[in-house]
């Protein structure tokens, strides 16, 4: 039953994985079109739309796995500032099966060029397989859509 | 000084509608992610579901609004949040961010710290989203935005 043991490459994915780093400037025009898009013109955190664990995970893992989005943590320390560079550094937080259902937790720290910590946050993924199931299909069923 | 919270307050909540557009260009924002479910038909459909969805972010969008309003500083500058999303989004729903006080206690620093169940809602009542957030209590203080201000003025650095 391979998934109530997780498929083999959520299994070969290591608890603890460091999944590096990366880095972008967040430019004003980024954070005005976020304050835009979300209405509101004081959004603190444009980063919400930047997904940190995501990116760091789809940049080692795309071509084996994808990670729905089922949950959030984060924990927020100071807003970031037009124009500074933001690096995000990641690692593989957690695995579990949960109802016969594989997940992975991938959590990002992300600072900014002046040694400013950010946030962190925590994406829970609901672990699919690249090429055995459509990536929602479990949760499609669930919401009946 | 902003009012104290104390265990049953309600927050004032946030509601906004969610349309197709912002829906495909809040995959664009900041990194542009390309065709997904989230923004295109084709690929919702490839992921087994039978039109897009709006990204967890969103909402997730929509509870920092919220925690914004009620806690000004509080929670821009040591907030924490948990959200689960439990049913979708479509575009045309209009979704309300909520929030509950459960507990008033000294946190790590000794200080108040207010604990919160947080829920997103569409307009038929049904939750999409469910959690949990934390925050010092309230503050009238809104550095962040006077920080914006500043690298607006001309001649002051960003």
């Amino acid at each position: 039953m391979e998934e109530s043991e997780g498929s083999k490459a959520w299994q070969a994915i290591p608890l603890g994985d460091d999944l590096g780093s990366l880095d972008y400037v967040l430019t004003a025009q980024m954070i005005a079109d976020y304050r835009r898009v979300v209405d509101n013109p004081d959004a603190a955190y444009p980063t919400v739309a930047a997904r940190h664990p995501a990116n760091l995970f789809y940049r080692k893992y795309a071509a084996v796995m994808r990670v729905p989005n089922m949950g959030h943590d984060s924990e927020y320390y100071n807003p970031p500032v037009a124009d500074k560079r933001i690096t995000i550094s990641g690692r593989i937080a957690d695995k579990y099966i949960r109802r016969g259902n594989a997940y992975i937790v991938v959590e990002a720290t992300a600072v900014d060029e002046d040694g400013r910590l950010i946030e962190k946050s925590r994406l829970v993924g609901l672990a699919r397989e690249v090429g055995k199931e459509a990536a929602h299909e479990n949760i499609a069923k669930k919401w009946g859509t | 000084m902003a009012a104290e919270v104390k265990v049953g307050d309600r927050l004032q909540s946030v509601t906004h509608e969610v349309t197709n557009d912002k829906m495909v260009e809040f995959e664009k924002v900041v990194w542009d992610r390309g065709r997904n479910s989230h923004s295109d038909i084709n690929v919702a459909k490839a992921d087994g579901i039978s039109r897009t969805i709006a990204s967890g972010q969103n909402q997730m969008a929509f509870l920092h609004e919220m925690m914004e309003r009620n806690f000004g500083d509080a929670w821009v500058y040591g907030g924490q949040i948990s959200a689960r999303y439990i049913h979708p989004v479509y575009a045309g729903d209009h979704i309300t961010a909520n929030g509950l006080v459960t507990e008033v206690a000294p946190g790590n620093d000794g200080k108040p710290r207010v604990k919160l169940q947080i829920w997103c809602e569409n307009q038929d009542g049904r939750k999409t989203c469910a959690g949990t957030a934390s925050a010092g209590q309230p503050s009238s203080m809104r550095n962040w935005m006077e920080a914006r201000a500043k690298s607006r003025a001309p001649g002051v650095p960003s």
